[in-house]
């Protein structure tokens, strides 16, 4: 496996280790300068109570910006309303996902048109998804009303985004919709390494096609599904462009998400010391979160 | 697909019931997918009397290009933005931000290609080294790779804005290829690793014995071989860069360096827009990846698998 591991060690650094030392040395300094140094840089600045409004004043604080922000209970709702939408966004994109991708398993003429359209919302800028959408959601003229009135679902224009229980899931709408394409193009790929003799030794025991999807099929996914929880979990919970091109927060605070209490702490409150230490958190919450997903996985492997 | 080799030849009507549901199927996936961008581009050519019409016509009777001659003649300085005072509403109405849509989009392209040409540079020797050399930290090296991948953006932007400010290159084309090196450079390492590790030890070893140097190995043999994956890498971080908005938002204040998204976001909350306008204004910025995606569309599956499958 590895030839010159021996060698290695009984004489310092080889040939090897330096052509790695040097193929690498670009990585790691962009590495350092744009991750690690910021990283390490936002550590320092949530001890200090920096805001821009009194920039010559910087006190040390220490850990006074995380007891802050653990302290408010508006922080906490935010947390909330970040689960919330991350666990529909997670939900609806596995369930999707996964008809998106039995389907294109399947060989049928037109399935390459398919999975070419699929890339279509994958690879629109969430800029342009959030207009999109917020003109659909629109309350006068917007694409859901007219349908849903044209086909008699309701009888009046209804109020979609402003109306504060409906707001995070129409936003999760959008961002699913945005999320499905590249999960089902994971799913796929570990739907097609199932090995056939699964499927043919389930039929010899006379298993109906119900019962094969549900005994061979889904199990053998279960390492496809982990990742992709784990990837968009990871993106609901940092996601903030629709939050600030739909709603900006509204109604009345109902899509303020910890995203967007980072921004509007940072960069209206300008308090960059509690903003720092919120943004710190929601790192190390992403962080474990991940930590546990990746356990879960290698256990369940 | 071989599965349904080894499948006996079923009955008929089985096979019947099979194509129409995969065809109902195939219908609501392709309504699902492209309903919302019809209506964003059926949306972009109705004229100001049409979009507010209810229900809406869902195909414009009088389709017309106006807002996208407006863009385009208001972009190249041929024509001006209808002055302050004039109903918007009395057709023809061109709003003030039409002219900055074509000189953002060429911000947006210049940072795009940059961001290309460094993913490339700094993740292609990395990769290499990460896939076929084994030196001591190479699990260290991946770990951390991978642990950059974990930081939430909005976690860099903080840190980011206090050092672009402190180094004056607020409101620069600069500060944002540096910073999106940060979203890019991890991922596409992935990719190119794992590609470079499904070659041949000993296409490596062959030319290692030749006599070649580790980059002679790199540029004369593994280079030439790894084609669909810089075309997949540079896809990636290409398209990336153009649809970045969060970065863009903070560093970014005047035309002078705005990318095409925060142009469009300016617009998604200016009430003098047309609806019409704002719509043609998403439609600009959707064209060039979309195209580039639906085209490139193997390279970009077999890298978005391979990435994932190692990230």
């Amino acid at each position: 496996m590895a030839p010159h591991s021996g060698e290695a060690r009984l004489r310092g650094v080889t040939y090897d280790e330096r052509a790695a030392a040097g193929l690498l040395a670009a990585l790691a300094v962009v590495l350092m300068a744009v991750t690690a140094f910021p990283i390490l840089y936002s550590l320092w600045i949530s001890f200090y109570g920096l805001n821009l409004r009194r920039p010559n004043r910087v006190p040390f604080v220490g850990l006074d910006n995380y007891a802050h922000v653990l302290a408010n209970p508006q922080f906490w709702d935010s947390v909330g309303r970040t689960a919330y939408f991350s666990a529909i966004t997670v939900v609806a994109v596995l369930v999707l996902a996964t008809l998106i991708a039995v389907l294109l398993d399947q060989d049928f003429p037109g399935r390459r048109i398919l999975s070419a359209c699929l890339l279509i919302p994958w690879a629109i800028p969430s800029v342009a998804n959030g207009l999109m959408w917020k003109w659909i959601y629109d309350s006068n003229y917007g694409a859901l009303n007219g349908l849903l009135m044209q086909v008699g679902f309701i009888s009046s224009a209804t109020i979609w985004l402003g109306d504060s229980a409906k707001t995070l899931p129409l936003i999760a709408n959008a961002f699913i919709w945005k999320e499905v394409p590249l999960a089902a193009i994971l799913l796929l790929v570990t739907l097609k390494a199932i090995p056939a003799d699964l499927y043919s030794a389930a039929r010899v025991d006379g298993a109906t096609a119900f019962k094969r999807f549900c005994h061979v099929t889904l199990p053998a996914m279960r390492p496809g599904f982990l990742l992709v929880a784990l990837y968009e979990a990871m993106m609901a919970v940092r996601h903030f462009d629709l939050f600030f091109l739909l709603t900006e927060g509204g109604p009345g605070g109902a899509s303020d998400v910890v995203a967007w209490r980072i921004y509007v702490e940072t960069f209206r409150n300008l308090s960059f010391g509690t903003g720092a230490a919120m943004s710190y958190i929601l790192a190390i919450a992403t962080l474990l979160m991940s930590y546990g997903l990746i356990r879960s996985l290698a256990q369940k492997l | 697909m071989s599965r349904d080799v080894i499948m006996v030849r079923p009955l008929l009507w089985p096979r019947l019931l099979r194509g129409a549901v995969l065809a109902v199927a195939s219908v609501v996936l392709l309504a699902y997918v492209l309903a919302p961008v019809f209506w964003l581009v059926s949306s972009s050519v109705q004229t100001e009397r049409e979009i507010v019409s209810i229900p809406p016509h869902w195909i414009p009777d009088e389709p017309t290009l106006q807002n996208f001659k407006a863009i385009f003649l208001t972009g190249l300085g041929y024509a001006q933005p209808t002055p302050t005072g004039v109903d918007p509403t009395s057709g023809g109405f061109i709003p003030s931000v039409a002219g900055n849509l074509l000189p953002a989009m060429g911000n947006s392209f210049i940072v795009s290609i940059a961001v290309v040409v460094l993913n490339l540079l700094v993740g292609v020797p990395a990769a290499y080294a990460i896939a076929k050399i084994r030196f001591r930290g190479r699990n260290m090296a991946l770990y951390v790779i991978l642990a950059t991948r974990v930081i939430p953006d909005i976690a860099l932007v903080v840190p980011f804005f206090l050092v672009v400010r402190k180094l004056g290159m607020l409101d620069s084309l600069g500060s944002l290829i540096i910073t999106y090196l940060a979203v890019t450079v991890p991922f596409s390492v992935f990719v190119l690793a794992s590609f470079f590790e499904q070659m041949p030890d000993d296409l490596d070893r062959a030319a290692r014995v030749d006599g070649c140097s580790r980059l002679q190995v790199l540029l004369r043999v593994f280079l030439p071989l790894a084609r669909p994956a810089l075309v997949a890498v540079g896809l990636f971080a290409f398209l990336a860069s153009w649809n970045e908005f969060l970065l863009a938002l903070m560093f970014t204040q005047t035309a002078a360096s705005q990318t095409l998204p925060i142009i469009v976001a300016g617009i998604t909350s200016d009430f003098t827009v047309s609806f019409s306008f704002l719509n043609a204004a998403g439609v600009l910025a959707v064209v060039p990846p979309v195209l580039l995606a639906v085209i490139f569309e193997r390279y970009i599956v077999s890298g978005l698998t391979a990435g994932a499958v190692k990230g």
